[in-house]
């Protein structure tokens, strides 16, 4: 266990939820886009998170409790991967040149899949998580600065 | 030099719970970055209550001896050493509090997170206190 890794931890959590907030801020910029690179609509991405534990310890793996996996070293992000499951907004607009030509569903537009009012409670969760990081930092910083004011 | 002293005991059992301090600031701070992890479980340390029983062991007088006839006869009081009791992290892996399985209440970690540098500090001002005293003897 290393002196900072509560300062580590912390930093991967910040690390995560900054991520989060961009990607929230992508869906919300995009939230009307019907052209993409990838051809139709852009598709809400989100975040998937993964816990980052922390190793065994190989250096002495028949020492009872060295395979004890740790404390854990905070989190990581898996992936940021395409909504697919969130219906598309269908819009009926057939002077958009984006207009769906022909079929049952002629004249109306696809819109992006982008929920403003999930993406704000998102932004919310991600910056009251983001802060509650902080507050880890600032009270391991806290702590060590007290340690250190023990010779005095 | 101070190793059965008052002093040294004061300093040594202090040290022990500054170590478990910084350990559960490693876990508060896991718990609080992964508030957000699906089915992540959050952790918790146990030491306090294990010291005060080492602690209370060392001075408790049965109030009857029991008769051991055999070496294999487990005695009703057990003295436990506090050198031998370490900080031991469990996972509360019973609970659920969110939908996606996580069971992170980031209120209750924040709160843990400042009870434990609340008594960080009050330990580490009982030590430089300890070692202020024993510097006024010296001088």
């Amino acid at each position: 266990m290393g002196m900072f890794s509560s300062i580590n931890t912390a930093a991967s959590g910040l690390t995560v939820q900054r991520l989060r907030q961009d990607v929230i801020a992508d869906n919300i910029a995009n939230a009307n886009t019907t052209r993409t690179a990838d051809g139709g609509p852009f598709r809400r991405s989100r975040v998937i998170l993964e816990q980052r534990a922390a190793g065994p310890d190989w250096r002495s793996p028949f020492v009872p409790g060295a395979l004890d996996n740790g404390v854990g070293d905070g989190v990581r992000v898996v992936e940021v991967e395409k909504d697919l499951d969130a219906e598309m907004r269908m819009v009926y607009d057939p002077t958009h040149p984006d207009a769906i030509q022909s079929g049952p569903r002629a004249g109306y537009v696809e819109y992006p899949n982008v929920n403003v009012v999930t993406e704000m409670v998102d932004l919310i969760d991600a910056s009251r998580a983001y802060e509650a990081n902080v507050a880890v930092v600032n009270g391991a910083k806290d702590m060590f600065q007290r340690a250190l004011e023990i010779g005095r | 030099m101070f190793e059965n002293t008052g002093f040294g005991r004061q300093v040594d059992l202090l040290q022990r719970s500054m170590d478990t301090s910084l350990l559960r600031q490693n876990v508060i701070a896991n718990n609080i970055a992964n508030a957000n992890t699906p089915n992540f479980k959050r952790s918790v340390v146990n030491f306090e209550s294990r010291l005060a029983y080492a602690l209370e062991s060392e001075n408790r007088q049965p109030r009857f001896r029991e008769a051991l006839a055999d070496e294999r006869h487990i005695p009703f009081h057990e003295r436990v050493d506090y050198h031998d009791v370490r900080p031991r992290r469990v996972l509360d892996f019973a609970t659920t509090a969110k939908n996606n399985g996580n069971n992170v209440d980031v209120e209750v970690e924040s709160m843990n997170l400042l009870n434990n540098q609340l008594s960080y500090q009050m330990m580490t001002r009982s030590v430089a206190d300890s070692f202020a005293r024993i510097n006024l003897v010296l001088q």
